[in-house]
């Protein structure tokens, strides 16, 4: 792309720091809330102002106060309580099934593009296979067979997860795999694992950890949405999703059902924005355009 | 590039114009419903009826289904709403046992006329009763000791039956026992002929249409959105309040709530506690209560994967630990009864006084001392399973939670374990539940139906080797017919109960129905069809 | 290019049934048994009962016996009969596939009539306010949940604000039109009954806007990116040399050719709104194609979710086919290859 072009279809003139607003302010923001989550988190016994699972049916149902922030919930716990041990669970879900999910993957994906052939074949069929489920029967059927619970619902997610990540690994290898200093790494007799792992990897990772912190979100919307339809959490486990539903028929009580939404939606967002800032980043085609 | 800001593709116009079209769409969407005359003469009723499969009569086996059936057609023999004792006359004017000790012989009305204008007669109501014999659909279960039907004249038949102590007026009196008009539904298929079962082709045509004598006559269903009904002209107890009656399928109770405020429905039935304490200020809404017959219960089994279970103690320990006063007067908003054991308040022999004089209830230091007496100073675990569903607005969840949270007081640890319904009744009907949170609704309110599940089939459930002199003791009781006396036998009954300890009844809702106060004469029911609605008229 | 046609549809059949095998055999390790909650606690308790119905729905065969019956019953276009229901599971799905059909297109249309213009005019003014407007407009949509988005919407536009109608596809006082095609509008309008219709196209205001939410994000990202790449291509700039109207520029050429990546991204984001409705129709109590999965499933009706899964599986299958097709003939290299 000249540099003619590039001038004419960037038109607005601006500060440098005020474009760095404008292109990665989202991002940073972002990065902020994601923080402030993992830290709720990780400290929740302290951050929590109350045990999340300390029963009390007198108390119960109470709109938000001084006493409690965000109000009780239909056996009187503490709905901020519960939110902030709820992160732990949400981000502990996602985390685990994008890592695994997708480093099981992107090895498959990128040893299969490497090796090509029937290999390669019997892998695209695989994904494709997957994509065919319909996910809810998938999923409620994996979660009547081995019982609801967390792991068991991780499980039947990891299963639908890994083939983007093969797919992504795939083309990126299939891009890599023709340039030169592939061959080169070749002609010096580099085994394959070493050329894939240490060659090639590593100048594929950048569309690989978009693909990642995008899909960080898209994994806890995930299992928030399975947790809403009963799939996720045993009782008395505070979950986000799993919280929703609880105050589903409460519309009177909207503070059961809108502050665990909404503690879903910013993480959700945090990821979103920092993957796209990501995007902007890496991509130099985006970034110089 | 300058001209860039002459594109032309003016954003304002079009999110004007994008709002515009909105308000467009909604605005007067809604029909001026509520004030016309059509809307007037429909009684629409808000109901979750997914669980129905059939409107058969004969079929019907759910929870939603009986209502518009009641509703469609009718009975020999009723309940009235409130008394749950004494049998009521409805297409039977009156009824004797014949000296031969096992025919009962009914007498019936002759002023009835079936929906299309023809006169009941005798051999419509053996037809149908020969036609629930020979389906052999889940119906057919409570009445298996009836023998034969048989037509004396127009307007006499006799009911045969193989083992009288069995009770049966107070079953036959549920919708699924209903007169048919035999012309009208053989022309759809119908046959009462012994092979029915594989032969009877009417069920289509019976989910659709009906050919009764109840108030209204069912004109469609579309299921899980809507079903209904128009206007019996020729209904023998004058005409219906109403042109039409309309269930529409509602399975959000917060739904049915902002569609009854709206006066988009007229009457609600699955609201929750926490919507209806918010329509006792409203002017145009007026809630009823209905003590029913079903309850919420926890069956704790002697499971033999469990050794604490199976110490009586240790199951008695937990019946002292719940907190029962707290579920009902929280969870519930105080809108339920609770019985001693397995036989609802309003039955005969089962009364709130007997449950204070002998039920079990909250005594923390009784329950640890059941605890060190079983051996078990410091508590035990045992699983607990429930459905993902609530019933009168209290879902399972928030009980086990509340059981979990009371139990956990005297060291008695519960372990959740939510699944769904499938794999519940599997585990439970298989014996290999420990701890069960679940519902029982009767077919028809008759005391042995409940007693003899319990020394029977739910027995086996629990492991509990029912001793023959319970057994004698639920005989005698159901086959003695002067009811003081058989309410003394059904109270030692439930003494028993309460002893074996594999049973604790928790909640027996008083159903909070709201009504629009534009309408009036509907009344609650607990007898199994939730409602009577051919007194139902527009104020 | 017809062998290249026929491989790929003799590929997707394959897939298709492959799919149902792996549903059919993870539904069959489920340890709860269809029967007993299809029976009530007597005639469950009834070994003789059970064994009966067990035979009725053929589930007492062996396992390879059942699938080959499905499998010949596909074949057939026979679907076989709905454990829950007792209805053939065709006619089942034919009474709820409508209602999902209306509303992902609704939906879809929605997030098409918005999404492009606001795409395309985020790539036309790069970095300007309307351009950050849509991009944060559709992260976010993106990331709202879809079940809390839809309590929030009814419980503001209905509950408190009283300005949308409820739940559900008509008012509790509509009647639903004769039935021709089961899409109410269509329906509606065939029939000239415009009060009808008025009320079904109210109905669909907030569920498709909820529907909408995650493709609109989508379509703008897509539109907007293909938009970028058209606007800094050679003839594109050549036009502007000409100099043609910017408008001519942006409409007549840059936008035709940045149709092909929406059309294709488009064609499997309406696949998945139809899969993915299950969440909005059950807070809207919508009668559709997601709520009847979930009841299939949470019930073991075996013929219903090997249906569903066959359906399901087919409709990726081709529109995943139709997306390639699309690709070889314009690009020839892809069919030699």
């Amino acid at each position: 792309m000249s540099g003619i072009a590039q001038r004419i279809v960037v038109p607005v003139v601006a500060s440098p720091s005020r474009r760095w607003l404008r292109r990665y302010g989202l991002a940073a923001a972002g990065a902020a809330i994601i923080v402030a989550w993992l830290l709720l988190a990780i400290f929740a016994p302290w951050a929590a102002p109350y045990d999340p699972n300390f029963v009390d049916v007198a108390g119960r149902l109470k709109p938000p106060s001084s006493v409690h922030w965000l109000g009780t919930d239909a056996l009187g716990r503490d709905v901020a309580s519960r939110i902030i041990y709820g992160a732990r669970i949400s981000l502990l879900v996602g985390f685990t099934v994008v890592l695994i999910g997708g480093l099981f993957g992107t090895l498959l994906g990128g040893a299969a593009a490497y090796m090509r052939g029937w290999a390669e074949e019997a892998l695209m069929r695989l994904t494709d296979l997957v994509f065919c489920f319909p996910p809810i029967i998938l999923a409620m059927a994996i979660a009547a067979a081995l019982g609801i619970g967390t792991g068991n619902t991780m499980i039947a997610m990891l299963v639908v997860w890994w083939p983007k990540f093969s797919r992504l690994a795939r083309s990126l290898v299939i891009t890599q795999r023709s340039l030169e200093y592939v061959e080169a790494a070749q002609t010096i007799g580099f085994g394959p694992a070493h050329i894939l792992l240490r060659q090639i990897l590593p100048n594929a990772v950048g569309p690989l950890i978009v693909l990642v912190t995008l899909d960080l979100g898209n994994a806890i919307l995930v299992f928030a949405g399975l947790s809403f339809l009963g799939l996720g959490v045993v009782p008395p486990t505070a979950e986000w999703g799993a919280m929703v539903a609880e105050g589903r028929e409460l519309v009177q009580q909207w503070w059961v059902a809108t502050f665990p939404g909404i503690a879903i939606l910013s993480v959700v967002m945090g990821f979103n924005f920092v993957g796209d800032g990501l995007r902007d980043w890496l991509d130099p085609h985006a970034r110089n355009r | 590039m300058t001209d860039e800001n002459r594109t032309g593709l003016g954003r304002r116009p079009f999110i004007a114009g994008g709002a515009g079209l909105l308000g467009a769409v909604l605005a007067g969407a809604r029909p001026a419903g509520a004030q016309s005359a059509a809307r007037r003469g429909t009684l629409v009723i808000g109901l979750d009826i997914s669980d129905a499969t059939s409107l058969d009569p004969a079929r019907v086996a759910q929870y939603s289904n009986p209502l518009p059936a009641h509703t469609a057609w009718d009975s020999l023999v009723t309940f009235t709403p409130g008394d749950y004792v004494n049998v009521k006359p409805l297409l039977a004017t009156e009824w004797a046992y014949q000296p031969d000790g096992k025919t009962i012989r009914f007498k019936l009305r002759n002023d009835v006329k079936f929906v299309s204008g023809k006169p009941m007669t005798a051999e419509d109501v053996r037809f149908s009763l020969q036609r629930v014999m020979n389906l052999k659909d889940q119906p057919q279960q409570y009445i298996a000791h009836v023998e034969s039907v048989k037509v004396v004249d127009d307007h006499t038949v006799d009911m045969v039956l193989s083992d009288p102590t069995q009770p049966i007026l107070t079953i036959i009196a549920a919708p699924e026992f209903v007169v048919m008009e035999k012309a009208a539904v053989m022309e759809h298929g119908a046959t009462d002929a012994p092979d029915a079962k594989e032969k009877d082709t009417a069920t289509n045509w019976l989910n659709d249409n009906s050919a009764g004598t109840g108030a209204y006559r069912l004109t469609g269903w579309q299921r899980n959105q809507q079903i209904q009904m128009v206007q019996n002209p020729n209904y023998w107890r004058g005409k219906p309040g109403f042109e039409r009656v309309l269930i529409r399928h509602m399975s959000e109770s917060a739904a049915q709530l902002l569609a009854l405020k709206r006066g988009d429905i007229d009457v609600a039935f699955n609201l929750i506690p926490e919507q209806v304490a918010t329509l006792k200020d409203d002017p145009a809404i007026e809630v009823k209560g209905a003590t029913s017959l079903d309850f919420i219960y926890m069956a704790v089994a002697a499971s033999p994967a469990n050794p604490a279970l199976q110490n009586k103690a240790a199951r008695q320990a937990i019946g002292y630990a719940i907190d029962y006063d707290g579920i009902i007067r929280n969870l519930i908003g105080g809108n339920a009864v609770r019985p001693v054991s397995f036989l609802p308040v309003g039955v005969n022999g089962s009364t709130e006084a007997l449950t204070k004089e002998i039920g079990f209830r909250e005594d923390l230091p009784r329950a640890k001392k059941l605890l060190a007496d079983a051996g078990l100073p410091d508590g035990f675990s045992f699983q607990l399973a429930y459905g993902n569903a609530a019933i009168a607005g209290v879902q399972y969840q928030n009980l086990a939670q509340k059981i979990q949270a009371d139990l956990a007081r005297v060291g008695i640890k519960a372990e959740l374990a939510p699944m769904d319904q499938l794999n519940l009744r599997t585990m439970y009907l298989g014996g290999k539940a420990q701890g069960v949170l679940t519902f029982w609704n009767p077919p028809a309110p008759e005391n042995l139906l409940w007693a003899s599940a319990t020394i029977d089939r739910v027995a086996k459930r629990v492991h509990w080797d029912v001793a023959p002199d319970v057994r004698k003791l639920v005989a005698d009781a159901a086959a003695e017919r002067d009811i003081t006396k058989s309410g003394a036998l059904y109270r030692k009954y439930q003494e028993v109960m309460v002893d074996q300890a594999n049973h604790f009844v928790l909640i027996q809702p008083i159903y909070q129905v709201a009504m629009r106060k534009t309408i009036t004469g509907v009344q609650l029911t607990a007898a199994g069809w939730m409602a009577e609605l051919s007194g139902a008229k527009p104020v | 290019m017809i062998r290249y046609v026929s491989s790929r549809l003799a590929m997707a059949a394959v897939m298709v049934v492959l799919a149902t095998l792996v549903i059919f055999l993870i539904s069959n390790t489920v340890p709860g048994d269809p029967v007993l909650t299809q029976l009530g606690d007597l005639a469950a308790s009834n070994p003789a009962t059970v064994a009966e119905f067990r035979h009725k729905w053929g589930l007492d065969l062996p396992l390879w016996d059942r699938y080959w019956i499905f499998l010949s019953g596909l074949a057939h276009g026979d679907f076989g009969v709905s454990i829950v229901s007792r209805r053939p599971v065709l006619e089942d799905i034919a009474d709820y596939a409508p209602a999902t059909v209306e509303l992902a297109s609704v939906a879809f249309l929605l997030s098409l009539v918005v999404g492009l213009p606001l795409g395309v005019m985020a790539a036309v003014k790069r970095d300007s306010w309307i351009d950050h407007v849509a991009r944060a407009l559709s992260l976010v949509g993106v990331s709202a949940p879809t079940f809390w988005l839809a309590f929030v919407m009814l419980a503001v536009f209905y509950g408190a604000l009283d300005v949308a109608p409820g739940p559900g596809r008509l008012d509790p006082v509509s009647f639903p039109p004769a039935r021709i095609t089961g899409l109410l509008l269509i329906d509606t309008a065939l029939q000239g009954d415009w009060d009808t219709f008025h009320d079904a196209l109210a109905h669909l205001v907030l569920p498709s806007i909820v529907l909408a939410g995650a493709t609109l994000g989508l379509i703008t990202r897509t539109t907007r990116a293909a938009m970028l790449e058209a606007l800094s291509q050679d003839y594109v700039r050549v036009a502007k040399a000409k100099g043609l109207r910017a408008r001519i520029v942006v409409m007549g050429h840059a936008l035709p050719n940045a149709m092909l990546p929406v059309v294709t991204l488009g064609g499997l984001a309406y696949a998945n709104l139809l899969a993915g409705a299950v969440m909005t129709e059950t807070v809207f109590s919508w009668p559709g194609l997601g709520r009847y999965t979930f009841q299939s499933a949470v019930s073991v009706d075996f013929p219903a979710i090997m249906a569903i899964t066959a359906i399901v599986a087919a409709i990726f299958v081709l529109v995943n086919f139709l997306v390639d097709l699309s690709y070889a003939l314009l690009d020839p290299r892809v069919v030699k290859k």
